[in-house]
């Protein structure tokens, strides 16, 4: 009996690849967020260069104790992973050669709305065997929503906004910022002008629409070009009556995860300018 | 053929260019009461309407007056000072030279307002000196288109590296807006960067009309009349600097303009380089604002740029104008 039990106990780690993945690599800067969210430090092998980049990744600070990677075919095979997660954009014949060699990969699609955020973390957190941690996650997330949004429910006033960004892009329907937006007590003018997604809106619309507040989300901060300047027109500043631009990091924005937290509270402060 | 008697020609341009700016801001992407916006416009906090007026429609309307004459005078001063039918600030590297300079100034400098400018004055004066003496004085037109070539294509090759290398991320694709050129969504404050140095440059070139009508009775001739034809190239060559430079480091290099309107001009002049300035000037206005109201009248969300509307109108007349001098050749 005892030499059953020893047995077995031997051959429990070579059990473990099958359940719960012991070298994660991530190649993609929202898996990235979300490996580095859910993982235990010890599962992840590598998390992408731009893991690093504190303008892009909410989770840089924990990305540093990691090793990068360039989503280079040569450079992954050294890692030995045994489980590869990319995103929906991911360079499709480096995934292809990867499951060619037998390798687990796992795509993730960009969330466009709270639902799919959940959905996202249930899905990376039943890859990784870490359950417990996601819905943890997820509840932390829904009370932080469900605590600025009860704060607007019976409000029938909501104050026109929208976000603009470099090259008068927007946001309209079915995006993160629009489901942000109305959480925090906004109507979306980019939403009512019939965008759908991420969009242009010209300059003359914008104005029509009348907002009270502008948002953006200042992607590169310190440099300039011709559509970052569009964001200095003097008309923007006077429709607003003198409201300034409020800047919402793009790192809450550029990977649909549990951080939207932060920017639903951002947007509700805003109110109180 | 003789010229017309009298200012006629010039009165039904300025009337011509007066309607167009009007309507060129009565029309935009949304409709709006014009009236209301004109008397929201005149008070101390206007409404949403005044605002459009004012803060879009207004700098965009100004920009392409001012480009649009630049780039038509600048056209005819060139043709008429090197005696080539091809010379235009397109052509000769001018224009492709200033933007270059704004777009060194503008994603890599500190960020003044006035650098911008005068990046576009520096950059416009260098192509056009390297195209002038890579030519030579006399050059054929040949020799001038060649030369004008190699330094659009160095400044072109040069934009796009520098766009490459700019630290911005939006920077890449610019490199279409500067080649093209575009004048959407602009504001008063790049009006008021592209003022200075535009009418600088147009002051340096009044009076310089008599001295290229003597010039086009050759050189020495003019030479004898009392022209110092030195002094008229450094003058030319700086006002076009300041004028392009300034003009093109807003809009991009907006193409054909420079070289379509002093053509089409020139009958109406009765050949004399000295009226064809003027002419010019009010058509190259005339033709841009008309393009840009063109490219306003397409769908809303649909961003043409105006440069493909002049090059659309202006690539088959140059190709006309090669028919036409393959006819006349001997």
């Amino acid at each position: 009996m005892p030499r059953l039990l020893l047995i077995l106990l031997l051959l429990l780690p070579a059990l473990s690849p099958a359940g719960t993945p012991e070298r994660v690599v991530s190649v993609n800067l929202c898996t990235d967020q979300l490996l580095l969210l859910l993982a235990d430090p010890g599962q992840i092998a590598s998390v992408s260069r731009l893991a690093l980049e504190p303008e892009s990744s909410y989770m840089a600070r924990a990305a540093r104790r990691h090793p990068v990677n360039d989503a280079r075919a040569e450079q992954l095979l050294a890692l030995q992973p045994d489980l590869v997660l990319a995103g929906r954009y991911s360079p499709r014949p480096l995934l292809q050669l990867l499951r060619r060699l037998g390798y687990r990969v796992e795509q993730l699609e960009l969330p466009r709305s709270l639902e799919e955020i959940r959905r996202n973390i249930r899905r990376v957190a039943a890859l990784l065997g870490r359950e417990r941690r996601g819905e943890v996650l997820i509840r932390e997330m829904d009370r932080r929503i469900g605590a600025v949004a009860a704060t607007f429910d019976g409000t029938t006033e909501r104050p026109a906004a929208l976000f603009y960004q470099p090259r008068g892009y927007t946001s309209g329907r079915d995006t993160l910022q629009d489901q942000a937006l109305r959480l925090a007590g906004w109507r979306n003018l980019a939403a009512e002008a019939g965008i759908e997604g991420y969009g242009h809106i010209d300059l003359e619309r914008l104005l029509l629409g009348r907002p009270q507040q502008i948002f953006t989300s200042a992607y590169a901060p310190g440099s300039r070009s011709l559509a970052q300047h569009l964001l200095q027109h003097p008309a923007l500043r006077r429709i607003t009556a003198g409201r300034p631009m409020v800047n919402v990091d793009y790192r809450y924005w550029i990977c649909g995860g549990p951080m939207i937290a932060d920017a639903v509270e951002a947007l509700a402060r805003a109110h109180r300018r | 053929m003789t010229a017309p008697r009298g200012h006629g020609l010039e009165l039904l341009l300025g009337l011509l260019l007066a309607l167009l700016f009007v309507s060129s801001l009565f029309i935009g992407s949304n409709p709006i009461p014009v009236w209301q916006a004109l008397q929201q416009s005149l008070q101390p906090d206007p409404g949403v309407v005044g605002l459009i007026l004012t803060e879009v429609r207004l700098p965009r309307t100004l920009v392409a007056l001012f480009a649009g004459a630049t780039l038509g005078l600048c056209g005819a001063a060139m043709q008429g000072l090197l005696r080539n039918p091809l010379a235009s600030p397109g052509l000769v590297g001018s224009s492709s030279g200033a933007a270059f300079g704004a777009v060194l100034m503008i994603y890599f400098g500190s960020g003044g307002w006035y650098q911008v400018p005068i990046g576009g004055i520096a950059g416009s004066l260098g192509a056009t000196l390297l195209v002038y003496l890579l030519a030579g004085r006399n050059a054929a037109s040949i020799t001038l288109i060649l030369a004008g070539v190699a330094v659009n294509s160095l400044a072109l090759a040069l934009i796009s590296l520098l766009l490459n290398l700019a630290p911005s991320p939006y920077a890449v694709q610019e490199i279409v807006l500067w080649m093209l050129g575009a004048i959407s969504d602009l504001s008063l404050q790049d009006v008021a960067v592209l003022l200075p140095g535009t009418l600088a440059g147009w002051l340096l070139l009044v009076g310089s009309g008599r001295q290229l009508d003597a010039l086009t009775l050759g050189e020495e001739t003019a030479r004898s009349m009392g022209v110092r034809l030195t002094r008229l190239r450094w003058r030319i060559f700086a006002a076009v600097a300041l004028a392009v430079g300034s003009a093109v480091s807003v809009t991009g290099s907006i193409g054909f303009v420079g070289l379509v309107v002093p053509h089409l001009m020139r009958p109406l002049a009765g050949f004399l380089p000295g009226r064809l300035l003027p002419l010019s000037a009010l058509g190259g206005a005339i033709l841009l604002l008309a393009a840009d109201i063109a490219v306003r009248l397409f769908p809303a969300g649909a961003e043409i740029k105006v440069g493909v509307v002049t090059a659309l109108v202006g690539a088959p007349f140059f190709l006309y104008l090669v028919i036409r001098s393959r006819r006349w050749a001997p």
